[in-house]
């Protein structure tokens, strides 16, 4: 009997501290790559060092996006790494709030480009990443965005689908290799369309590319330069292009949710996903390129990801502004041209 | 076995709270979206998804491809049950226990392993190219036909498990007083063994279609965009154009194809045997 009390009070004394760590949760809103290494960098250290649980909600940045909008009155999630165009999405529906970067220690370690990539103090860019052609240097040579549409390559093409995220900005290469700088990428799409038999796929998945590229059913393809680490430990020749009109590529951002009840812990998160232990820690992983100008890595890891402010100022990329307003218009010209 | 319907009932009842609050409810709702239009009920969208050519030849493909898979899957399931039927005990046993073990494995996986079979330097372009039959290794991935025999290999072991439970229960002395009164192997299978096991091919017939129709991963890495079906545009306007008006339209398509299809194999079912 004593034994059973003694118990049921240190059960009870047990339930305000549970209580307590549950108000001490972050919600966080991912994309689902890496998740392991993720993990053991940046989300168990965090907890430990917070003293608070994590949950993580993964997904594409669309699908992420549509879910903070229908808990809009309700947040679920507290922050969300989402692409610079759906951190603009974010910011236009209303979804996130302002960063306060006076919050942020190491906001002043990052390079210029990734401080306010949208220019609304909405966003704070923690990755950015270069998109060229990655291609069978023994079969072929590739020196402009429009040599993959050459008759004796195009059969062996893999093209991003305008719904992935190296999509437009691939078409907007090949459409300035072609001489069309326009954000409707009709031109691009229409060369594509006109040789759509021809190319092999358009792929929806980079992870597919490196087994497409052992079987020889492809020789190039664009991609990102996160995917291309296992393009390297393939058994054939394969390079990294430099086309002449240059390359593409990429920024994802961290955004805070509107009406979030732990924005301090949020803020908190950020800044130590920002810092440079777990920047080096992505970089050297070949997970994320880091957007912290106090990252070194070595030159081997150096040549398998996007470094250093030179490199991330001379990428091309396409506007948010303009990829959420043409994005629809992409899709349909996408689906009347090479779709059918 | 119950005192009264209304224990009956009432055991069904969490049940059916549960179904009707984490599927119905959703759905319902899901599905009304594309219905509605300014607070007014519209078939406005339906209307513009059949006026986009893309929409109906997707349409079409997927209804084609999905009839297809169910009519291969139909005959090669009959002559593969039929064979296992007759086997004794343990052989049987071993068959289906082959038959069930893909279903056991990821179709991510059952799926990627086609591309390894299809590729330009897999064994089906080596076996033509080494007997001579092509020059050069043939385009066999991202073609409808990769679609269509990757949804074939999905879904053939849910039609012959469906065959074979319809006919092991068919009367054993059925085919040999058919084959007594003179009739041949056509006539035993179109008079007697069809309307006999016609439940079991309605049953596997319907689980083949609704997943052709429904079936993403597969026509997704097989067929990728050059090879668009109804569930991969369905996927592509939710996840990346965020257009739910369209992924109902779709979703309402794909149920409303799935229950014709069970109802008209009913039909077809009843027809052959005259009532």
């Amino acid at each position: 009997m004593k034994k059973a009390l003694i118990t049921s009070v240190a059960l009870a004394a047990l339930f305000p501290l549970g209580a307590a760590a549950q108000e001490r949760t972050l919600t966080i809103s991912v994309y689902a790559f890496a998740q392991d290494d993720y993990k053991t960098i940046v989300y168990d250290p965090f907890e430990a060092k917070c003293g608070c649980k994590l949950v993580v909600e993964t997904g594409n940045s669309v699908e992420r996006i549509a879910k903070m909008e229908a808990n809009k009155a309700n947040p679920v999630v507290d922050l969300a790494a989402v692409s610079m165009a759906d951190g603009l999405a974010a910011s236009r529906a209303g979804l996130i709030d302002k960063v306060d970067a006076s919050k942020l220690e190491n906001f002043s370690k990052l390079y210029d480009v990734a401080k306010d990539p949208n220019g609304d103090g909405m966003s704070v860019g923690y990755t950015f990443y270069a998109t060229s052609i990655a291609y069978r240097s023994d079969k072929m040579k590739i020196e402009s965005w429009a040599d993959l549409l050459k008759p004796e390559y195009v059969g062996h093409v893999a093209f991003p689908n305008v719904t992935t995220n190296q999509g437009p900005p691939a078409l907007y290469m090949l459409g300035l290799a072609l001489g069309k700088d326009t954000p409707d990428l009709k031109a691009p799409i229409e060369a594509l369309g006109e040789k759509k038999d021809e190319i092999v796929t358009f792929y929806e998945k980079s992870s597919q590319l490196v087994q497409l590229m052992q079987q020889e059913e492809i020789w190039a393809a664009p991609i990102g330069r996160f995917s291309w680490a296992g393009f390297t430990k393939l058994d054939v020749p394969v390079a990294w292009a430099t086309p002449k009109e240059g390359q593409t590529g990429g920024m994802n951002v961290l955004v805070l949710t509107k009406g979030s009840k732990n924005q301090d812990l949020a803020l908190q998160f950020m800044d130590f996903w920002l810092s440079t232990e777990v920047q080096t820690k992505l970089a050297e992983k070949l997970i994320d390129s880091p957007a912290n100008k106090e990252v070194k890595v070595s030159d081997q890891v150096a040549n398998n990801i996007t470094y250093g402010e030179e490199t991330a100022k001379s990428l091309k990329l396409i506007s948010s502004a303009a990829a959420l307003d043409n994005r629809n218009g992409w899709l349909k010209e996408w689906n009347e041209k090479v779709g059918q | 076995m119950f005192q009264n319907r209304a224990e009956a009932l009432a055991l069904t009842l969490p049940a059916a709270i549960f179904a009707a609050l984490v599927f119905l409810l959703p759905v319902a709702i899901l599905l009304s979206e594309g219905f509605r239009s300014g607070g007014a009920w519209t078939l406005a969208a339906y209307t513009d998804f059949f006026s986009e050519t893309l929409n109906r030849t997707v349409f079409f493909r997927t209804f084609r491809l999905g009839l297809e898979v169910t009519a291969v899957s139909a005959v090669i399931g009959y002559a593969a049950a039929f064979a296992i039927v007759n086997l004794p005990p343990k052989g049987k046993g071993r068959m289906i226990g082959l038959i069930t073990l893909p279903l056991m494995i990821s179709p991510v996986a059952r799926t990627y392993a086609w591309i390894v079979i299809l590729g330009r330097t897999g064994i089906v372009n080596e076996a033509i190219t080494g007997l001579g039959l092509s020059p050069e290794p043939l385009r066999l991935l991202f073609t409808e036909t990769a679609v269509f025999i990757g949804l074939l290999q999905l879904f053939l072991p849910l039609m012959i498990l469906s065959l074979i439970s319809a006919l092991e229960n068919m009367p054993k002395d059925a085919i040999p007083a058919a084959r007594v009164l003179g009739a041949n192997w056509f006539q035993v299978f179109w008079k007697v063994i069809l309307p006999l096991t016609k439940e079991g091919l309605v049953v596997g017939g319907t689980l083949v279609f609704t997943g052709s129709l429904t079936a993403y991963i597969t026509p997704a890495i097989l067929g990728g965009s050059k090879v668009l079906m109804l569930e991969t545009l369905l996927y592509q306007q939710v996840s990346v154009a965020n257009n739910f008006i369209s992924a109902s339209v779709i979703a309402f398509i794909l149920i409303v194809m799935s229950f014709a299809a069970n109802i008209l194999l009913k039909r077809l079912a009843t027809a052959r045997n005259g009532r």
